[in-house]
C-alpha cells in the first residue's frame, strides 16, 4: 500500500516535471508559428529516448502552405523530422538544413504524408518532442 | 499489459531521472536511460505521456471554411449549430463534441465575415470551456481581445488557432485525450457537414474532392477515438464514425511522386506530386447522409 502511493505521488510529480517540461519547449516552438501563419489548434508531442520516433500521418491540402516547427531541449536544431510520402519517398528533411527548426511545405496537390520526428543522437539522447503546424491562408 | 509495482517503481524513478536530464548539457545519456526505461510500454500503462510511437493529426476545421468560401458557396449562418445548445449539453461526450462543432462554426462565420455571430460563438465557446474546465484556454481576455479585433479576420483566425492549440495542450498535459479527440472529432464532423449542406457543394469538383480527402483524417480520428475512450463513454460515436469509415471506402485516389524542390534561401520546399480522388455519386449522398446524422447525435 506505501509502495502504491509513493508510486502514485511519484508519478503525479513527475507528470506535473513532464509537463513543465514540455511546455517550455513548446513556448519557445510556438515563436517558429509567427503571425502570417494560423495554428492548426494541435499540440503534438511525444516523450523521446534513444533512436525512437514520433510520427503521424497529415493530409496536406493542395494550394496551401503550411509550416512545421519542431522542437526539443533548450535550444532549436535538437529535433529531425522527415515529411515521407505514402510511397516512402523523402520529400522533406531537416537534416539536409542543417536541423532548421522550422519549415514551409508549399503544397501543389492535396497528398498524405507522415511526419517522422526524433531526436538528433549526437546532441541528446531523451527529451520531449514538441512539434507545431500553422498554415497560410 | 500489467507491470508489477517495483518495475511500475523502477520507470517511475528513470522517467524522473530522464526529466532531470532533458534539459542539460545535450550529451547523451542513451546507455544509462535504456537501463531503466527498458519496458516501452509501460509509459502507456500509466499515462504520463505517450511514449514515441504515434501520433494523430486532424486538418483545421479553418482550412475547410476556407475551401467553402473560395467554392463561393453562400454563406448560410443557419446552418451552424444551435448557440444554446452548448448551454444545454451534459456529460463529457456532448459537451466536448460540442466545443469542437463550435470551433468550425467560428471558423466559417469568421471566414465569412459575420463578426456579430463569430462573437456570439466565442462567447458560447467560452461556457464550454467553462463547463469542461479549460477557462485557461477560453477566457474573458480572449473574448476581449476577439471583441477588439472584430474586423480582422486573420486575427480572429489567429486568435482561436492558438486557444483551441493552447486547449489542446493542457487536455493532453492532463491526460484529458479522451476530450481533446472529441472536440477534433466534433470540429471535423462540423466542417464536413457545413461542405455538404449546401447542395451545390456536390457539383463543385473542388470541394467534392475535398471530401473525398477526408478519408485518411477520418481513419486517423477513428484510431484517435477508439485509442483515448478508456471510459468506453463514446461507443455510439465511434460505432457511427466506423460507418463512415465504411462508406469512404469506396473513394479512391491516386498518387504520383514528382521530385520535390527546395528553396533553401525562403526555407521552402515545394511539393509538386500529383493526387487525383474519386467519389462515386451514390458514396457521396450515403456520406453526406451519414455525415448530417453524426452531426444531428452529437448535438442532440
Amino acid at each position: 500500500m506505501r509502495r502504491t502511493l509513493l508510486f502514485l505521488s511519484l508519478s503525479v510529480s513527475i507528470a506535473s516535471q513532464a509537463q513543465e517540461l514540455c511546455g517550455t519547449i513548446a513556448d519557445r516552438c510556438e515563436q517558429h508559428i509567427t503571425k502570417q501563419y494560423i495554428p492548426d489548434g494541435q499540440f503534438y508531442r511525444a516523450l523521446l529516448q534513444g533512436d525512437e520516433q514520433a510520427e503521424f500521418n497529415l493530409t496536406l491540402f493542395g494550394g496551401t502552405t503550411y509550416r512545421v516547427a519542431a522542437c526539443s531541449g533548450d535550444s532549436d536544431g535538437i529535433l529531425v523530422f522527415n515529411v515521407v510520402d505514402k510511397d516512402n519517398n523523402v520529400l522533406f528533411s531537416n537534416k539536409d538544413q542543417g536541423n532548421a527548426p522550422y519549415w514551409d511545405l508549399s503544397v501543389t496537390n492535396t497528398i498524405d504524408v507522415r511526419v517522422e520526428a526524433g531526436l538528433d543522437p549526437t546532441k541528446a539522447g531523451s527529451g520531449c518532442a514538441v512539434m507545431l503546424i500553422g498554415f497560410k491562408k | 499489459m500489467r507491470v508489477n509495482t517495483s518495475s511500475q517503481f523502477a520507470f517511475a524513478l528513470g522517467l524522473g531521472l530522464l526529466m532531470v536530464s532533458c534539459g542539460g548539457s545535450g550529451t547523451s545519456t542513451t546507455d544509462n536511460a535504456a537501463d531503466t526505461l527498458a519496458v516501452d510500454t509501460t509509459p502507456k500503462e500509466t499515462e504520463l505521456l505517450n511514449v514515441g510511437g504515434k501520433l494523430f493529426s486532424i486538418p483545421s476545421p479553418v482550412q475547410t471554411a476556407l475551401a467553402i468560401r473560395k467554392a463561393g458557396l453562400k454563406y448560410q449562418k443557419d446552418l451552424t449549430a444551435p448557440l444554446e445548445k452548448g448551454d444545454a449539453t451534459v456529460g463529457k461526450v456532448a459537451q466536448s463534441t460540442a466545443l469542437g462543432i463550435y470551433s468550425a462554426d467560428l471558423a466559417y462565420v469568421t471566414v465569412h465575415k459575420d463578426g456579430q455571430r463569430a462573437m456570439a460563438t466565442m462567447q458560447a465557446i467560452e461556457k464550454l470551456g467553462g463547463k469542461l474546465e479549460l477557462t485557461n484556454s477560453f477566457d474573458k481576455a480572449l473574448l476581449d481581445r476577439f471583441k477588439t479585433n472584430l474586423g480582422s479576420e486573420d486575427s480572429l483566425l489567429q486568435f482561436s488557432g492558438v486557444a483551441f492549440r493552447a486547449a489542446d495542450q493542457y487536455l493532453k498535459d492532463n491526460q484529458r485525450d479522451d476530450v481533446s479527440a472529441l472536440v477534433l472529432a466534433g470540429g471535423w464532423v462540423e466542417s464536413l457537414y457545413l461542405t455538404v449542406s449546401d447542395p451545390s457543394a456536390a457539383k463543385d469538383q473542388t470541394l467534392v474532392n475535398r471530401i473525398g480527402e477526408q478519408k485518411n483524417s477520418l481513419n486517423a480520428l477513428v484510431e484517435l477515438l477508439e485509442s483515448s475512450d478508456k471510459e468506453k463513454a463514446a461507443t455510439s460515436l465511434v460505432a457511427a464514425m466506423k460507418e463512415l469509415q465504411s462508406l469512404f471506402s469506396g473513394v479512391s485516389s491516386t498518387y504520383t511522386f514528382q521530385e520535390p524542390v527546395t528553396d533553401a534561401a525562403k526555407k521552402t520546399t515545394f511539393i509538386n506530386s500529383t493526387s487525383t480522388v474519386t467519389i462515386p455519386a451514390d458514396k457521396l449522398a450515403a456520406i453526406v447522409a451519414k455525415v448530417t446524422a453524426i452531426r444531428n447525435m452529437m448535438l442532440a
